[in-house]
């Protein structure tokens, strides 16, 4: 078990040393039992800082949106910045790292284990209550004691944790600063893939249905690409919302702009939408799962992403997050690649 | 209110089957896919529930709408075919306090100034048969401290109250009435050992402990004294600009227009109406490039002063309706009553 | 506001042919005036500084200032600039073509309540357009208005819209142009506008002054009109923001409680010194 003390007596330190310029972490959230993302700037604010089963959000997102304010308010850092990162946390840094999008010197990663446990799903807590929403959460390393308007209630914790974590092999923050916890590299909860092997255990027009039916329920509010640190680009290919135009930018540029789904929320264009990113994070996803945690409709996205995740590693031997010096599945080749056509 | 009735709860059904016979579709809470979500009934409907997960203001503002179709013809004039919207009465059973207070505001929004004919049109075919929270609340439920009640019939044409073997059914509108004499037979006398309950199921329901605004009288007044408060970048910085706090609403309306092509040669297509966010990046973007709320601060000020204070200047009343649903399911924690308390807070 | 169908469909456009296109100024940033006459004995009518949402079906819509006098009735003008998806299609249009139109839409100039004052119109670049119909009208309507001064600039002598309209109201007005660097030729003043509005010292006494222009032009006209005088009340201006649907719902322009298309675009200074600076 890891003492959150350490942590912030790390964060605390490296602050009042100026070794960074900000941790980002975890802190009590206001609206109930989950924590929250923070940004800690000052050594007396270390101790806000928590470590726990809710501490869901992955934090590479913040880096990404500390480097495009750098970059918009044309700003140099003066010192790197700190982030306690969770397993899939760094595997999403070293993503990020290896497609160039910082330097490593720019980070200093505070590293947590997740050790034997993970993050809790809400909505399987939920789904044992009746969907009601619990008001607290206390974990005391092997089960959660919930309270909700139907009562409280004992929960085993792999009964509760997320299927990203029940799957997960990596919980250690192998890129690391400096690391906290054990390092339980390749433990297993569940069968790597479980869910998605579940799923695909339907048979064609089964899955065809069901995916029709979450398509359906899109409603394009863009969390999933939002929250997703991969989803870095200034300007998606997808949509509208996310288009620069500089006081240069011609006419014609914008006029031209190919829309390649429209803005209703319907089946065909939240299946584009949807299918678009999943290729997009082909062999760059390293299945945080917080796309199907922040989907406010229940899409199963983790099903997509997960299949694009299987066949990188299948066909290519390729692991998304691994390690910073390889290069990215895209940007690779091997003379024993499979598929003919492309040679 | 005029008409108050029991209503044995083995007769809900029957009071369902009396209301679609009436030519009403009847929608009521069902839990698919793990989220509650307002579903036609077919025959009954349990009602037992904690609310449904988007706000129901999609029975009279869908997330889209079809204004008209277009087609051009080379060398001839546009011709263009108004769609009028398909709205077939619905009777919406279960519809929490919130969300009736949610689409009296909407109703202010769309009759304001110039009435929109398709909100119009929709709304007048809806009506919400409301029920009483008389659960213990949710984390996130904040509607007391924001004007609201747990038991609040505002919006609802009937509000129905749980007293466990049965529920008291209080019209509240003309259509409320006439739905309960649809069935008229089916409802019995409220005596007065109902009322009583009815009275204390109510008085527990209001005492029972929420978080709170701490002074939604004093907000439209704090926001504008905070406006350029610090406070807003630093709230905002966890902010992932989705939409999730503005979809979800009971009250956002705010909507995008676009021509959705369905043919180029001829032209064709439709002018096509969708819910739109001020939370996104190019919502308020000039064609300039120019964006006058650029930052997650200005947009969180934007949502957060429109339900506190512009919404409370232009009609006297707090948008807002403290259903909760952009605090609990905001991906990063963002909290609508903690923001307001904390910019409260910095000007007080 | 006034509709004349209360029952109308909002969104649905009528149709108006274009019966007059006048190339202004060329270039990246090209500004073309349009004249539209309504088909099928549709139409309507505004006032002077409200706007008109255009259509070009497949294309979208853009909300644009109605360039021409009320008291013009057989047709509404439009400058337009080229700059975006929708207004580069209305510069690919020829006379005889056929767009939507809905409108009107926004708040006005109060000139009727400024009857008996002097009137000085300053404008800048495309801004000309907004404020035109208030020089038209007064103009038309002369007895009703003391003196009336134009002040307008552009880069350069190419770049001056409705310039015929312009030297056409000499002698019933008194036009300041501006150029922004010298020219060859060039008889009137080199420089800013707000320079020249300095230079020739309009006086504040019973007078309101009108400014639209490019953001940064309005400001320094606004710092300097009060350097003369002027006070909030006497000077007005106008905002604009993206539009969507024309009627304050679709929350685009959305700036404080106002929706810019319902209750703007016209502003005093003092009206707009309220208002937070989203615009």
């Amino acid at each position: 078990m890891i003492n959150v003390q350490d942590i912030r007596d790390t964060a605390r330190d490296l602050l009042a040393k100026g070794e960074v310029r900000a941790v980002i972490g975890w802190r009590a959230g206001s609206r109930g039992m989950a924590a929250e993302p923070c940004v800690v700037t000052k050594p007396e604010e270390a101790d806000s800082l928590v470590w726990d089963p809710t501490c869901y959000h992955n934090l590479a997102l913040q880096l990404v949106n500390d480097r495009k304010d750098l970059v918009h308010s044309k700003k140099t850092a003066t010192a790197p910045i700190g982030i306690v990162a969770k397993g899939c946390d760094a595997r999403a840094i070293v993503v990020l790292l290896q497609e160039h999008y910082f330097k490593r010197e720019d980070v200093y990663i505070i590293g947590v284990s997740c050790e034997n446990s993970g993050v809790l799903d809400e909505r399987k807590v939920k789904a044992q209550v009746g969907g009601f929403a619990p008001s607290a959460a206390a974990f005391d390393g092997d089960n959660f004691s919930v309270k909700t308007a139907k009562g409280d209630k004992k929960l085993a914790g792999r009964e509760v944790m997320a299927d990203r974590c029940l799957e997960c092999r990596t919980p250690f923050p192998k890129e690391n600063n400096t690391a906290f916890g054990d390092d339980k590299t390749g433990r297993e909860f569940d069968a790597q893939f479980a869910a998605l092997a579940r799923f695909e255990a339907n048979d064609e027009a089964a899955r065809w249905e069901f995916w029709q039916r979450q398509f359906d329920r899109c409603i394009r509010c863009f969390a999933c690409r939002s929250v997703c640190p991969m989803c870095f680009c200034d300007e998606c290919v997808v949509d509208s919302i996310e288009m620069k135009i500089a006081p240069e930018t011609t006419a014609e540029e914008k006029a031209n702009r190919i829309r390649w789904i429209e803005r209703s929320a319907v089946r065909s264009e939240n299946a584009t939408y949807h299918m678009t990113r999943a290729l997009h994070l082909a062999g760059r996803c390293v299945d945080c799962g917080e796309c199907e945690r922040v989907c406010p409709v229940n899409i199963p996205l983790r099903l997509l992403n997960t299949k694009m995740e299987r066949e990188a590693r299948e066909a290519f031997g390729f692991d998304p997050g691994a390690s910073i010096g390889g290069p990215s599945l895209v940007a690779s080749f091997r003379d024993d690649d499979p598929g003919e056509f492309i040679r | 209110m005029s008409m108050e009735k029991t209503l044995d709860k083995a007769l809900l059904s029957d009071w369902i089957a009396a209301v679609t016979s009436g030519g009403w579709q009847v929608h009521g809470p069902a839990l698919e896919d793990g989220i509650w979500t307002f579903k036609p009934v077919a025959a009954s409907v349990d009602l037992d529930y904690p609310n449904v997960k988007q706000a129901p203001k999609d029975f009279a503002f869908p997330q889209r709408e079809i204004f008209f179709a277009f087609e051009h013809i080379k060398g001839e004039a546009p011709r263009l075919k108004e769609v009028k919207p398909e709205a077939p009465q619905c009777a919406v059973f279960g519809v929490r306090p919130c969300d009736g207070r949610g689409a009296v505001r909407m109703d202010k929004v769309f009759s304001d100034n110039v009435n929109d004919p398709y909100y119009q049109e929709r709304r007048k075919n809806t009506a919400y048969v409301g029920l009483a929270c008389n659960a213990p609340p949710s984390p996130t439920c904040f509607c007391k401290s924001v004007g609201g009640s747990p038991v609040s019939s505002e919006g609802m044409d009937i509000l129905l109250t749980d007293l466990g073997e049965i529920y008291i059914a209080q019209a509240a509108t003309k259509t409320g009435e006439a739905l309960m004499a649809a069935a008229d037979k089916l409802f019995g006398k409220m005596g007065a050992a109902d009322k009583k309950q009815l009275d204390k199921v109510h008085a527990d329901a209001v005492a029972a402990p929420q978080r709170a605004v701490k002074d939604a009288k004093g907000a439209p007044a704090a926001l504008k004294a905070g406006f350029d408060s610090a406070v807003w970048e630093e709230m905002a910085k966890p902010c992932i600009g989705c939409g999730i706090c503005t979809f979800l609403c009971p009250t956002c309306h705010c909507f995008d227009i676009n021509d959705e092509m369905t043919g180029m040669s001829p032209l064709k297509g439709q002018r096509v109406r969708t819910w739109d966010n001020c939370q996104f990046p190019d919502f308020t973007m000039h064609t300039s490039g120019h964006n006058p709320r650029e930052t997650l601060g200005t947009r969180l000020r934007q949502r957060v002063s429109h339900k506190f204070r512009y919404f409370h200047e232009n009609f006297g009343m707090l948008q807002c309706t403290g259903c909760g649903r952009c605090v609990s399911e905001c991906p990063v924690g963002i909290d609508i009553v903690a923001v307001v308390n904390k910019v409260a807070e910095h000007v007080a | 506001m006034s509709h004349s169908h209360a029952h109308a469909n909002t969104y649905l456009p009528k149709l108006a042919k274009i019966v007059h296109i006048k190339e202004e100024i060329g270039g990246e940033r090209a500004i073309k005036t349009y004249r539209l006459e309504f088909e099928n004995g549709d139409g309507f009518d505004h006032e002077v500084g409200q706007c008109a949402m255009l259509s070009i079906f497949g294309r979208g819509e853009s909300m644009i200032s109605i360039a021409s006098s009320p008291l013009t009735k057989e047709y509404k003008q439009f400058s337009i600039m080229r700059v975006g998806r929708v207004t580069k299609a209305f510069h690919e249009l020829q006379v005889g073509d056929v767009v939507g139109i809905r409108g009107p839409y926004g708040n006005q100039f109060p000139l009727s309540a400024w009857k008996g004052k002097n009137l000085v119109v300053i404008g800048g670049g495309v801004g000309l357009a907004p404020v035109w119909p208030i020089v038209t009208t007064a103009v038309a309507k002369r007895a009703d208005y003391k003196d009336i001064t134009v002040f307008y600039g552009a880069r350069s002598s190419k770049d001056i819209m409705y310039r015929e309209d312009l030297e056409r109201i000499r002698g019933q007005a008194t036009v300041h142009l501006s150029v922004d660097r010298a020219e060859e030729g060039w008889k009137e003043f080199v420089g800013f506008v707000p320079a020249n509005v300095l230079a020739k010292k309009p006086d504040p006494k019973n007078t309101v002054a009108i400014v639209c222009g490019p953001p940064i032009m309005i400001k320094f006209v606004i710092q300097n009109l009060q350097q003369l005088g002027f006070t909030d009340e006497q000077i007005y201006t106008t905002i604009e923001n993206k539009m969507k649907c024309g009627v304050g719902k679709c929350g685009r322009c959305n700036v404080g409680k106002d929706y810019v298309c319902v209750n703007g675009p016209v502003y005093s200074w003092a009206q707009l010194k309220d208002l937070p600076q989203e615009y």
